[in-house]
């Protein structure tokens, strides 16, 4: 090699799809509350956006008549639609709660002071605030999912 | 326009979602109907785009969960790739898409709303 001149080795990048590269992301250690709902949030907004694609096409099956939308609500009035639409109703909960804790992060300083690293190294990222609007949104998840159930299959408490 | 443009108005839309997809979730279950399945009646269901009051809800909500949901995609897309190309490529698609469910969306709550 000439002097002067530097081996430079080309970069080893993975050539992953979109699907597999956030799977990689999802599964790297280490998993953490705060990533937790991170992923949490995600896999509730794809699929809530899913949903709400469908849903605006199928209720606009109203339009073409009685039959059609009787037809259609027929179809999709079964328990498996409703074990779906219950998911609905539990990421949604889950989505709205936990967004209003990254909004609060993002415009108000709950997110806290930074500090030095010392020494036993206590995460200030998910501080106090946060950590309680974030079990928040994990009981209005799973109240939601009660009053789900209750009203999709016509409980009585 | 710019993208902390982009992001105050999702706080704002954020806003406007939470409470309109509470009424609406509420109105699916008790808010005015004896249940899940009188919800879903041709007329129950028909009298919600009927009524102004309801149908500006709906409006609403569609506005707001389609800027939501499709922007939150856009981030998550550009997150995982970048350059003005796939920039430009994921805009395009999420705006095609945009197009599309506020379309259909108002077609539906336009044409319910004055008869057909």
């Amino acid at each position: 090699m000439a002097e002067g001149v530097v081996s430079v080795e080309k970069t080893r990048e993975r050539k992953d799809n979109l699907v597999s590269k956030q799977w990689r992301w999802a599964l790297r250690r280490p998993m953490n509350l705060e990533k937790l709902a991170l992923l949490v949030q995600r896999v509730s907004g794809v699929g809530l956006l899913l949903y709400f694609f469908f849903h605006i096409f199928v209720t606009g099956s109203i339009t073409s008549g009685e039959q059609a939308w009787s037809g259609l609500m027929g179809i999709l009035f079964n328990p498996v639609a409703h074990i779906g639409e219950l998911l609905v109703v539990v990421g949604a909960t889950f989505h709205g709660v936990n967004g209003i804790r990254v909004m609060v992060l993002e415009l108000t300083s709950l997110v806290g002071r930074p500090l030095r690293p010392d020494y036993p190294y206590k995460t200030q990222s998910l501080g106090k605030g946060q950590q309680t609007i974030l079990y928040t949104a994990v009981i209005m998840a799973s109240l939601s999912t009660i009053a789900g159930i209750v009203i999709l299959w016509g409980l009585s408490l | 326009m710019k993208e902390s443009t982009l992001q105050l108005v999702n706080y704002l839309v954020i806003i406007a979602l939470l409470v309109t997809l509470a009424l609406h979730l509420a109105m699916q279950g008790f808010l005015g109907v004896s249940g899940y399945e009188n919800a879903l009646e041709y007329n129950t269901a028909l009298a919600r785009y009927r009524e102004p009051l309801s149908a500006s809800l709906l409006t609403v909500l569609l506005v707001a969960a389609t800027y939501h949901g499709l922007f939150g995609l856009r981030n998550i897309l550009l997150e995982v790739r970048s350059g003005p190309r796939w920039n430009a490529l994921v805009t395009g698609c999420v705006l095609v898409l945009a197009i599309a469910m506020l379309g259909w969306g108002f077609r539906t709550i336009v044409v319910a709303f004055g008869g057909f």
